[in-house]
This record gives structure tokens, sequence and C-alpha cells, in this order.
């Protein structure tokens, strides 16, 4: 994880400043959010393939794909989650009127 | 917390620039990932012997091919490659190397290469052999063939070092290794490789045996060459030793009593035994040729050349198969030089008086038996004797004064006698010839000296004229 990390630091920066991004647009965006419904697929989706990386069932090429995958869209998760706490911080107003 | 989930599910739309961006890192970063890998796994094995290692890499997961040498060695091999950091799976795909049994090494020898087959225990002492060939054998173009395998004897390296000097030595020939027997064979490449290379294998390593030696040495060769224009006799080819040397070439001077010898001998290991006990009465059977060959060529004499009166074929085959040691085999090819022109009695004379200065018949020490080192001698007055077969001749014994008179007197009548017998049983008719003792009374030269002694103790040819 160590070497993944050092040799794709700019991607996974990249990945964690796209998260921060959208987060922090997030908080002020209007637009739909997912259903509950399709929130929870899609954590089931991410659930199996978290697996498949853990247990390595995946060979080859696409192993390393779906690790790279998973290890960008934890970083975009934090970024994400990072950027909504600090922009609902920074927001003029109570938080909860919308 | 409430919020985070709230705003999370509005998180969704950075997921496409993310897919995208990922898109970009796996384009990007495979290749460089999968050689960076592959470099660290290389140089992670690179202290583990190990044969034909290739590593291929897809994604994070190594695959290793390779033979191994041991168990231990496949196992750490693994190992090592499943620390690499960023190795996720090594697919093992390492096979032992195959057990030889027996463990068979050879190197063969021809006539333009040495070529080495069977097996060889570790890439290392195949690279030191193959060098080691090359340094021992000079130009010759050495083959490897050599395969990788497990089973070889302990010091297995030590005893193919040893043994690939030994081909060096050979002409042709091969040396195998089986376990820790060791078998040769083949033609030593000089006189003397068959005993260097006996001598060689002494120092084998501890627990290697020699199973068969079939090394067969060159012919061992002796010649020897009479020339009755020249006057030489020539020595060539081979005697085992310098005391060998020495006592051949003294025999010849005696033996060739008119001839100058050349001596162009070697010393050199490998005589076949009894050696000097066949070649000197060999000599002395050439000495008695008009002209002739003689080649020794190991335990067989040929002998070939022109014996000089009828009977001497007959006596120098019956001679030499009695004097020869066991083992020895003979073959002559000697036929009668055609007689000469008959002389009258005053030639007769002169040609044993000439004859006679050059050479002395000898005799054992106070005794009257002829020396067999007189043959030479006695056959070439023979010849003259019978150029002049109308004449009589006396045989006249002379010795010098030590002793008392009665006792030389006595011993010069029977060394005369001795004479006349040889002569009457070479087939001259007895009644030509008289022998008569002179003891010390008629000397030629002072009995002050061993020299002038020795001029008196003499034979005399005396032709007396018609009967």
């Amino acid at each position: 994880m160590i070497f993944l990390a050092t040799f794709h630091w700019g991607w996974l920066l990249a990945a964690l400043l796209l998260g921060f991004a959208m987060g922090w647009i997030a908080v002020v965006h209007r637009g739909h959010g997912v259903s509950k419904q399709l929130a929870r697929s899609l954590a089931a989706l991410v659930a199996v393939l978290l697996a498949a990386a853990l247990a390595r069932v995946v060979p080859g090429r696409p192993g390393y794909w779906l690790d790279l995958g998973l290890l960008m869209f934890a970083l975009y998760l934090i970024g994400c989650a990072v950027g909504s706490w600090l922009r609902d911080r920074v927001r003029p107003g109570p938080a909860s009127v919308n | 917390m409430r919020g985070l989930i709230r705003w999370s599910s509005k998180w969704w739309p950075g997921t496409i620039p993310l897919a995208v961006l990922w898109a970009l890192a796996v384009w990007t970063s495979t290749s460089p990932l999968e050689s960076e890998l592959a470099g660290r796994s290389t140089a992670a094995l690179k202290d583990i012997l190990l044969d034909k290692s290739r590593i291929a890499v897809s994604g994070r997961d190594v695959t290793l091919a390779a033979d191994a040498f041991s168990e231990e060695g496949r196992r750490s091999a693994v190992a090592a490659i499943e620390v690499v950091p960023g190795v996720r799976l090594v697919n093992d795909e390492t096979r032992l190397i195959p057990e030889a049994t027996p463990f068979i090494w050879s190197a063969e020898r021809d006539v333009v290469r040495v070529t080495l087959t069977g097996s060889s225990p570790l890439p290392a002492s195949k690279a030191k052999l193959l060098e080691a060939a090359h340094a021992d054998l000079g130009g010759v173009e050495v083959v490897d063939q050599t395969n990788l395998s497990r089973g070889a004897p302990p010091r297995f390296d030590d005893a193919a070092l040893l043994l690939l000097g030994q081909v060096a030595k050979l002409k042709d020939g091969k040396i195998t290794i089986s376990d820790a027997k060791v078998s040769l064979s083949g033609m030593a490449r000089d006189l003397g490789g068959r005993e260097a290379i006996a001598a060689a294998l002494k120092n084998l390593p501890e627990g290697f045996s020699v199973a068969s030696n079939e090394i067969k040495a060159p012919p061992y060769i002796f010649q020897a060459y009479k020339d009755p224009v020249a006057l030489t006799l020539t020595l060539t080819g081979y005697v085992p030793d310098n005391n060998v040397h020495a006592a051949i070439v003294a025999a010849a001077g005696r033996k060739f009593f008119s001839e100058k010898v050349v001596d162009n001998l070697k010393a050199s290991l490998g005589a076949p035994s009894g050696f000097a006990s066949a070649v000197v009465p060999a000599l002395g059977a050439l000495s008695r040729l008009s002209t002739g060959t003689l080649v020794v060529s190991d335990r067989e004499v040929k002998l070939s050349g022109d014996a000089l009166y009828d009977a001497a074929p007959g006596q120098l085959r019956g001679n030499l198969s009695k004097d020869f040691p066991q083992g020895w085999q003979l073959k002559a090819d000697i036929s009668v030089k055609p007689a000469a022109a008959p002389v009258d009695a005053t030639v007769c004379q002169q040609l044993f008086s000439e004859v006679l200065t050059r050479g002395t018949i000898r005799f054992e020490s106070a005794r009257s038996n002829l020396d067999p080192d007189s043959a030479g001698l006695l056959d070439y007055l023979i010849e003259i004797a019978l150029r002049c077969p109308t004449t009589n001749i006396e045989i006249a014994g002379h010795t010098d004064t030590d002793g008392d008179n009665t006792a030389n007197q006595t011993l010069s009548e029977k060394r005369a006698q001795a004479v006349v017998d040889y002569l009457v049983k070479a087939g001259l008719p007895a009644g030509r010839f008289t022998a008569v003792g002179y003891g010390s009374a008629q000397p030629v030269a002072a009995n002050d000296t061993d020299e002038g002694k020795a001029r008196n103790r003499r034979i005399e040819f005396v032709v007396k004229g018609q009967p």
C-alpha cells in the first residue's frame, strides 16, 4: 500500500483534490442527490469490489486496476468529507436552515 | 454526521471525472509499474542460485519460472519476491533441476575437438570446467554439451578438473565420471603419457576411485640401421633411461667393430619390460648382418637384412628366440648376401689381417668361451674364408705374459680351438683349419702396459697356401 501510495502520489492527490472540490460544492448544491435505494446498491457494489480486492481474486492487470480504482475512490471520499465539513464550517448562517 | 450523510448523496457527480482520472492513471502507470516491479524482483533474486530464471509481471502479480538446485533454493526464491514492496501475488513456476542417477560426466577427445557431455552440478562448475578445458587444451576446440543436474558426488569439481588435465595428454579417448567411479580409455599422445595419467589419478579427491583405466600408449619404437657403405650404425627412437641408454650404446660399440655409432636415442618412459635384455641381443644379431635394419616396436622385434653366409640366418633366429625375454616376438626377414668373388691366398691373408686390425676376437676373461660381442667380427672372417676355399688356414692363439706360461699356452690353444669350432659350425670344412696356441711367446707389443697386453691377447688368421 505504501508502495502504491508513493508510486501514484500524483493521481491520488488529484483524486483527493477532486473529492475536496466535490465535497465543497455538495453542501450548497441544489440538485437531487442519489436515492437511498441507489446509495445502498452502490455501497454494496463498492463492498463487493473491496472484498474482491482484499481477497486478491482478480488476477493480473485487472486486479491492479481494481486496487488503484478503490484507492483513488477512497481518497475521493475522504476529500469529499473534508470538503463538505469545511464548507459547512465556513458557510454564513445556520447550517440547518436549508 | 447527519449533514455528512445528506451531503454525500450529492457527491456522485465527482465520480465521473474520478473515473476519467482513474482511466488515465491506468493508461499511463501500468507499464512503468510492471517494469519497476520486474527490476526489483530481479534484484531480489541476485544472490539466489537459479538457472534459466524468467520473471514476468502482469499488474502487481509476478510469475517466476526458474530451475532451482535445491528445494530450499526454490522456496527462498519465491519468498524473496513475495517481500518485494508492491508485489501482490507470486505465481511459482519454479522447478527443481532433474536428479541424475547415476551422475555421469564425460570428456571425449577426437582429432579436432574435445566434447564435454553428461551432467554438471551448478552453472558455476559448468563455467569453471569449460574455462579449465580451454586453458588445458590450448587451441583445441571445446564443445560443452553438459546439462545441469542434481546428484553430483562430493568434490566433483576437483575430480573433473584433474581429469580435464589428463584429457590434454590423450591423442584420442574418453574419460568418464559415473557417480564416484572414473573410467578412462583411448590412446596417450606421447610416450610416457599413459604413465603420467596413471600417476595423476593417484591425486583424485577422496571418495573417487578408478573403475577402469584402458589408456593405451603409442608404440615404443627403437630402431637401428647398419649402413655398410657409410660404415655407420644409426640408433634412433627411445630408451627407458640414461643407464639403459649408456648400456645400449656401449654394447653397440663392442658389437660393431668397424662401424661408427650414431646415437640419436631419446630417453622416455613407457618401455616394455625386458627392453634392454631384448635390444642388446637383437643388436648382436644385427651386427652379424652385412646390411640390415632392426625395428623394435613395443615387444615386437623386426630384423631384416643380409646375412654373410648360408648358416647364419638359422643361427640368428635360434639364438634370438632363446635370448629374448618372455613375451617378446621376433619377425626375422633375413636373406643371404650373394657370395663375393673368390680371391687368392695372398688377398685372403690381407683381408684377414685388415679385419683383425679393426677388431679383436674377444673371450670371457681367462677362459676360452667366445664373447658374444665378437659374433659380428667372426662372421666377417667366415665370409673371407669362404672367398678362398682352396686355402688352409692356421688359427693362431696368443696371450699376454700374465699368469704362468703353461696356463697361457693351454689358454691360447683352447681359444684358437674355440674359433675353429665356431668356423666349422658355420659350415666351413674342419680340415682347412689348424688351431695352434703360442702362449705369450710372440708378443706384438711390450707387456708392461695394459694397452700392450690387450694387443698381445689376440687370435690371428694365417693363410698357409693351397692344401
